[in-house]
């Protein structure tokens, strides 16, 4: 694609941010300057950023960060709706002299602080990494790390929402399986990409079995499901060997057959996956509420900030892709999903370029993580499948998860530009 | 190069996952998302109904029963005047309680006033306040007290219908409780035994006894050549072996007689034995009255009627059901659906609650015209069985408690039942309509552990007919 149509695209892009954050703006009563600033400091990262890329890095795919950002605005855009709701609500509470008003948040400056931080991190990786391949000597440096983040929670978590993955330091909260995704894949790649034998598979599988047993017990059976589906494509890529992912199928069928019979609160995962609602005022309470939000939406919506996203639990994070589709449809849904697929193809892509093995395999291990993680989650929230709470990358409000996305895509954008060398 | 099939393979995996993931959404766009946006865990509804000043509910004579006013912008307070008297056929709107019956079927027309182009620009440019569609019920408030009345203490239900319309006049059930008072009553209401909250007339489930010969005389008229001239042989008892018989309401033998006689007189071995003759006839003319079927109505749901598929093999359990016990259930609604049948030369009409929609100023937006429901026996049937159910009331089991000149048709029942195992004191049924060459109103009524006195409904029944017909 020539240069002229990727800027057009860039500046579709900005004209779907000025139609959304002017609706914004009118929505609180052309009074509140906030979301026009919150444009042009998006307007101003973006350009700048895709200026630095085109200009010292002609080579890489910039269409993976175009998605992205597109993405990323679709979610603070959704995210200051939010946040005028909570306003409001919170007001109503005050006026009605409420023992405990609902608070005030500040979703969408946070993720845009979050968006800055990630598209730093990601231009870093392009500039500062020089040889990607030279990473794949520290093997049991990922090793160490991957146990680490992965056990942290087990021993040090606090529980949210049912589930043992968050831990506080020093009144910063972050969730350190998210950051043991990273070093997982990184840790498999460079275990992987000389493979020869089964032999070779023994060390990856127990670190895979041992990261997944802590996820089971933290009760974060979401990001379970992420780790499998992460490590399965990238054994398949690495060995060509259909037995493998079928050996590995039957192994998680089994483990997860045992886990249902031991863990009383999977039990009550598959329980509401069946049957949401016979227990739609108690255990399945946010997924009827969040099946309700996509039912009332319809196919196009009730427009910005028309919808109820205040009778949806946890819709910032979680639940946040219900709540844009009653607002914006079915339609901005699927639109979603195009994009993440889309985002999926070119990021596989640079896999297919990618010069050596170990790159190609954290290619590969980082895509299926963003396509894993939304497959789970949308899955999740529209009952196709039981529901684990996971965040949408990119879209959801969490510092922790937009940090270690625009991560990954930078690594990708990286191999995706020495592939073409 | 291998690495590069597998990528390729890999993607084709995720795209298929993803068109999966497209698919299941689209699905419960098509098929799935109306019951989850209706269901009453969705609270935008509330939103929505505390929005518009919902519309009133008026009986058949623009009297209202349900009303609603405004406390202020985002509040009202629904007032049932009907209280205790229409709770169960009304129901209850309430954003803690949930919401029943016809505020339920017809929320969406209480809520929502439908306005043209012009109406709409007015009341954009005027600021008016929102309000719901009015509607008025074929309820006879005047009936509907008087059977809640008549009724009294017992526990039972009475349905009243126009025979040649459909329309509903009265249901009651009771015990009954005041929606007035909901979050005082709540969770005692729940605890009661007696269950006040359930419908009976259309939601209660008993077996027949007595009254269920109506169908099983339609039945025999249908099937049997020269059924009426017969003449039947009643010693008293019907047995099918050492341990099992029926026998006649206090082990009376009538001896020879024609079948007009054996229905006014209620005899279970004549009955009983043309059960027997039948089989699986009986088992088709009930279905066709409805039994086994959801008598579809757009104000009600009425439960299924049951009535057994029993074999040939078993004469005890055939006879059972041609005399109306055994496993055969039946609502008063649908026992009243049969006496409107006769009533009306074979015709059921389709049982409904709401005749009009008005506009918020009771000026007209709709009216619905009641629909047949079906043909259910040939019209020389309906009058065979009709002058059948005239005799009951002149010479037979009614004729205590007939009320001269009303010309009542009907047919009486006690129904065993078993509580726990324990016989209990029988349910007394009454169905029937009147007048015998015009009928207007077709009624139905039960009371519960009414006793061995027959009379007690019919006796209920008379006083029912002769406040109409006054």
């Amino acid at each position: 694609m020539g240069e002229n149509r990727k800027i057009g695209l860039l500046l579709l892009i900005f004209l779907f941010g000025a139609v959304g954050f002017s609706n914004l703006f009118l929505l609180q009563g052309n009074k509140e300057l906030t979301p026009i600033i919150i444009y042009g400091v998006i307007v101003l990262l973006m350009s700048y950023s895709y200026f630095i890329i085109k200009r010292f890095f002609v080579d890489g795919d910039t269409f993976i960060f175009m998605i992205a950002c597109l993405l990323t605005i679709i979610g603070i855009i959704f995210l200051y709706r939010l946040d005028i709701l909570n306003l409001y609500l919170h007001n109503q509470d005050i006026l009605a002299k409420a023992k405990v008003p609902r608070v005030i948040t500040n979703y969408a400056l946070k993720q845009l602080i979050f968006f800055a931080v990630g598209i730093t991190a990601y231009l870093i990786i392009i500039i500062v990494l020089r040889n990607f391949e030279n990473l794949r000597k520290y093997k049991y440096v990922y090793l160490v790390f991957t146990v680490i983040f992965m056990c942290i929670s087990t021993f040090f978590g606090s529980e949210i929402l049912g589930a043992k993955n968050w831990v506080f330091i020093l009144g910063y909260s972050f969730q350190p399986s998210e950051f043991g995704k990273i070093f997982l894949v990184l840790y498999l790649a460079s275990a992987l990409d000389k493979y020869k034998s089964w032999k070779n598979l023994i060390e990856p599988a127990a670190v895979v079995t041992i990261s997944l047993l802590f996820m089971v017990l933290q009760r974060d059976l979401g990001s379970a499901l992420i780790f499998f589906g992460i490590s399965v494509t990238m054994l398949y890529i690495a060995t060509s060997k259909f037995k493998y992912v079928f050996t590995c199928l039957i192994l998680f069928f089994l483990g997860s057959f045992a886990s249902y019979k031991i863990f009383y609160h999977i039990r009550k995962r598959i329980m509401i996956w069946k049957q949401p609602w016979v227990y739609a005022s108690n255990e399945s309470y946010q997924l009827v509420q969040s099946l309700i939000a996509l039912g009332e939406g319809g196919l196009f919506g009730k427009g910005l900030g028309f919808g109820h996203p205040e009778f949806v639990p946890v819709n910032a994070s979680d639940f946040i892709f219900p709540t844009i589709c009653e607002d914006l449809g079915m339609l901005m849904g699927f639109a979603i999903l195009i994009l993440f697929f889309i985002l999926f193809y070119r990021c596989m892509r640079a896999a297919l370029t990618a010069k050596d093995n170990f790159s190609r395999l954290v290619a590969v291990g980082y895509s299926s993580m963003i396509a894993a993680q939304t497959l789970v989650i949308v899955g999740g929230v529209t009952n196709a499948i039981p529901l684990t709470g996971i965040t949408l990358p990119l879209i959801s409000s969490g510092g922790s998860s937009l940090i270690i996305t625009y991560f990954a895509l930078g690594v990708i954008q990286k191999i995706s530009e020495e592939g073409k060398e | 190069m291998d690495l590069k099939k597998n990528i390729k393979k890999v993607l084709i995996v995720y795209l298929l996952l993803f068109i999966a993931l497209f698919s299941y959404i689209g699905y419960f766009e098509v098929f799935k998302a109306k019951d989850a946006v209706q269901s009453s865990f969705n609270s935008r509804l509330w939103v929505k109904r505390a929005e518009v000043l919902r519309g009133t509910i008026y009986d058949r004579n623009m009297s209202p029963i349900s009303i609603s006013k405004k406390i202020n912008d985002t509040k009202q307070v629904r007032e049932y005047k009907g209280g205790e008297y229409t709770a169960q056929v009304l129901g209850y709107v309430d954003e803690k309680y949930g919401i029943t019956e016809l505020e339920k079927k017809y929320d969406n027309v209480l809520s929502n006033e439908q306005l043209d182009v012009k109406e709409t620009i007015t009341s954009l440019v005027e600021g008016k306040n929102k309000k719901g569609h009015n509607i008025v019920t074929t309820l006879d408030m005047d009936l509907q007290k008087k059977c809640y009345d008549l009724i009294g203490d017992n526990k039972g239900a009475a349905v009243c219908i126009n025979p040649k319309t459909g329309e509903v006049l009265a249901l009651v059930s009771k015990p009954s409780f005041d929606p007035n008072s909901l979050k005082e009553d709540w969770a005692s209401l729940l605890k009661n035994q007696d269950s006040p909250l359930l419908n009976r007339a259309i939601n209660g489930l008993y077996p027949p006894g007595s009254t269920f010969k109506t169908v099983t005389l339609v039945s025999a008229l249908t099937n049997i050549d020269g059924v009426e001239n017969q003449t039947f042989k009643d010693n008293g008892k019907l047995k099918f072996n050492e341990k099992e018989w029926i026998e006649n309401y206090g082990g009376a033998a009538f001896g020879s007689i024609k079948l007009n006689k054996a229905f006014y007189k209620s005899s279970n071995v004549v009955f009983g034995g043309l059960g027997l003759t039948l089989k699986d006839q009986l088992y088709t003319t009930a279905e066709s009255l409805y039994f086994n079927k959801t008598i579809t109505s757009s104000d009600m749901d009425i439960k299924k009627s049951q009535f057994p598929k029993a074999k040939s093999s078993e004469p005890g359990n055939l006879a059972q059901s041609a005399i109306g016990q055994g496993t055969v259930l039946a609502t008063p609604m649908q026992m009243a659906i049969i006496a409107s049948a006769v009533a009306n030369d074979g015709v059921i009409m389709q049982p409904y609650l709401v005749s009009k929609i008005l506009k918020s100023d009771n000026s007209s937006y709709e009216n619905i015209e009641s629909k047949e429901l079906a043909q259910v026996m040939t019209k020389e049937t309906a009058e065979k069985v009709k002058k059948y159910m005239r005799e009951v009331v002149l010479y037979g089991t009614g004729r205590n408690a007939n009320i001269k000149g009303l010309e009542i048709c009907g047919k009486t029942g006690t129904a065993d039942f078993k509580k726990n195992g324990v016989d209990m004191p029988p349910h007394s049924w009454f169905i029937g309509f009147a007048p015998y060459n015009n009928p207007d109103i077709a009624v139905a009524v039960i009371i519960e552990e009414g006793g061995r006195n027959s009379e007690k409904a019919f006796s209920i029944a008379s006083k029912i007919i002769k406040s109409y017909e006054k």
